[in-house]
């Protein structure tokens, strides 16, 4: 029998579970893709369940359950900031406390109830590791590197918001680290309030949104709000945020700076929403490369680690690959809290002695692509079309690859649902709605008519890993679509903007042979895609570039807006009918939209889907 | 009445520890220290 750990993050959002098999994590899902409810944080009692199921193993089976953070240590946390905020914050006291004082603080016996509760057998023994713990064991024990820098930033866990950790064999060793309430996660959550959207939600947003801008704001955020010294340490001024009294980001103070009251959710954007984020994006990416700097200075390491909610900063990660401080970064692909059930797990496992760093010297990650939840075998499949008496085709691999290159190609809109699905984030061709990146309108057309979403979010690439130096000015590969750059001036159209136009309108101007996936800064958030890591993909990729010369589809999470990405067969079938997909490539199995009868539900399902 | 409870714990506890606490040192560090090099708190000598 396998030495087994199970890691589980809980309580706060993306709740998440992992299973580490001799040192090799071979199931890892969030919770919010069974529950159906995005960013879930209950325990993730079907992530357990499934990845338990995927091992054939029972609670009974498994050395130890490693919990994410420390619970005790965030409480005092929570306590002190109570206390340091006094008389301010009765509101968010009488809010918080009585979960403290009721069970939040013996997470421990509460994660261990509710696994008795699954009835799988009887549960292992529960240790919590820290938080950024958590996150660096994410980040470097998985990398392909024997030794690297690691560095983790976020919002917070218990006390540490950003740390520093050299990590070499089989350990993280801390080195530094930044203490809550001065976040740099916290900072960027407080402009995504600031700016109408969600916070741990909607942070990609104002990442989107920031191309559309200018960091007009910027030298503000310098001066009053943040104190960057020289080797990337900071502190915020937390006079002008409201997190530690309140219940919301920021107050007074903000709308003194940056003219006037925050934005109302789902009002149209602004000049000033552009400018903000322009602003926060600019100070971010200047704050995280000092912090690379700084870790590379203390490490002397060559490879740098990422994780951390922060970590998600596709742009700010992609500049500090640009920088070339390291000679290559490897991003946890499930970097925000989700990634910490994965790191706890594998860092416990490491305690065990399990060989969790066989990998290394394959020149691969220890992540499988980030294919480590549930997939569907074709007679699964069938039995539910059939379950349906739906109409649908059954192809050979070869075919159906074929096939849905050809219907790309002219421009029709593909749901591609195969094998397992992906941990974090990103849909990595595997529950991903695809298009063909040369199509102008095709940006538009998703945003509106597929994903029901705000026109100005941008799409992302995929393209074959030996074409993508072609396309784009990638000096690494990026498995796991979390690195931004500039599209290959070689694809780039010779259009100049016209004067006057801003905002929104910067969309109209066609600016490279792939616009559907270039954004109005000419830069993209691409994903590399080999053959080792998703063969099929690989191959559809490879027939699309044959028909079509183009090596590029756009890749889009299987999902609509507020919704989590699609997990089962009937996720995947609710999300095609009723969206503008034109096919939906289920396993071997091809539905034309055409073809199905009409689809019927109960109630308007974009009313039920609560906005993110 | 976990309200009452709860808004006398504030009031009565929390508020006098938090006032006697920030006036020896703040507990949460907020100050700006334009004279230090460096806020990193460290963990582990510097190679």
């Amino acid at each position: 029998m396998s030495d087994l750990v199970l890691g589980i993050s809980a309580y706060y959002h993306d709740s998440a579970a992992a299973l580490v098999a001799d040192g090799v994590p071979v199931a890892a899902a969030q919770e919010e893709r069974f529950s159906r409810r995005r960013h879930d944080s209950a325990f993730p009692a079907q992530a357990v369940q499934y990845c338990l199921r995927e091992a054939g193993v029972g609670l009974g089976d498994v050395a130890a359950v490693a919990y994410y953070e420390d619970p005790r240590l965030k409480f005092q946390r929570v306590l002190t900031s109570f206390v340091a905020s006094a008389p301010g914050g009765f509101p968010a006291f009488e809010a918080v406390l009585p979960s403290w004082l009721s069970w939040k603080r013996r997470t421990a016996d509460v994660v261990r109830r509710e696994l008795a509760a699954l009835d799988m057998g009887p549960v292992p023994e529960v240790i919590c590791r820290r938080h950024h713990e958590s996150h660096a064991a994410s980040a470097f024990l998985p990398s392909p590197y024997p030794s690297a820098a690691v560095l983790c930033i976020d919002g917070v866990g218990e006390w540490a918001t950003t740390t520093l950790w050299h990590g070499r064999d089989n350990t993280v060793e801390p080195l530094a680290e930044l203490r809550f309430p001065h976040s740099l996660g916290l900072l960027y959550s407080a402009f995504t309030y600031f700016c109408g959207f969600k916070v741990d939600s909607g942070e990609y947003k104002v990442m989107g949104l920031a191309p559309y801008g200018q960091p007009r704001y910027a030298p503000l955020i310098r001066e009053k709000l943040i104190d960057v010294k020289p080797d990337g340490s900071f502190r915020l001024d937390l006079r002008y945020f409201e997190f530690l009294r309140g219940r919301v980001m920021t107050g007074r103070g903000f709308e003194e700076l940056f003219d006037g009251p925050r934005r109302h959710p789902e009002s149209p954007v602004t000049e000033r929403e552009f400018d903000l984020a322009s602003s926060v994006q600019q100070v971010t990416e200047e704050v995280v490369s000092g912090l690379a700097r700084t870790v590379r200075e203390r490490t002397g390491e060559r490879y740098l680690c990422l994780a951390g909610g922060v970590a998600l900063n596709c742009v700010a990660n992609g500049k500090v690959i640009d920088e070339g401080v390291f000679d290559e970064v490897w991003i946890q692909p499930a970097a925000g809290d989700a990634g910490g059930s994965l790191g706890a797990a594998l860092m416990v496992a490491a305690e065990r002695g399990s060989p969790v760093r066989a990998h290394v010297g394959t020149g691969r990650d220890a992540m499988s692509g980030s294919l480590l939840g549930p997939g569907y075998r074709d007679d699964e499949i069938r039995r539910y079309l059939d379950g349906l008496g739906v109409p649908y085709t059954e192809l050979d691999p070869d075919t159906l690859v074929e096939r849905v290159a050809a219907e790309l190609a002219t421009g029709r809109i593909v749901g591609w649902f195969q094998g397992r699905m992906e941990f974090g984030p990103r849909a990595l061709g595997s529950r991903s709605i695809l298009g063909d990146p040369r199509d102008a309108a095709m940006q538009s057309t998703m945003n509106l008519k597929i994903k029901f979403r705000e026109s100005f979010r941008p799409f992302a690439p995929s393209v074959l890993a030996e074409n993508a130096k072609d396309y784009f000015e990638l000096k690494q590969d990026s498995p796991y679509m979390l690195v931004v750059c500039q599209v290959a001036p070689a694809q780039r159209v010779a259009s100049s903007t016209p004067a006057g136009v801003t905002g929104l309108d910067l969309l109209r101007v066609q600016r490279s042979t792939v616009p559907a996936v270039t954004h109005v800064d000419l830069s993209a958030r691409v994903q590399t895609v080999s053959e080792h890591v998703n063969p099929l993909y690989h191959r559809l990729l490879t027939a699309f570039k044959e028909r079509t010369g183009c090596a590029v589809l756009v890749n889009t999470s299987f999902n609509v807006r507020g919704e989590p990405i699609v997990q089962a067969p009937a996720d995947a079938y609710a999300c095609f009918m009723r969206t503008n997909i034109d096919l939906l490539a289920l396993g071997n199995f091809l539905l034309e939209k055409s073809e199905q009868p009409e689809w019927r539900e109960d109630g308007d399902w974009r009313t039920a889907i609560p906005l993110d | 009445m976990r309200k009452i409870l709860i808004f006398l714990l504030y009031y009565l506890v929390i508020t006098p520890v938090g006032t006697v606490w920030r006036s020896v040192r703040d507990p949460l560090h907020r100050a700006r220290e334009p004279h230090r090099d460096s806020y990193w708190n460290d963990l582990s000598p510097a190679p």
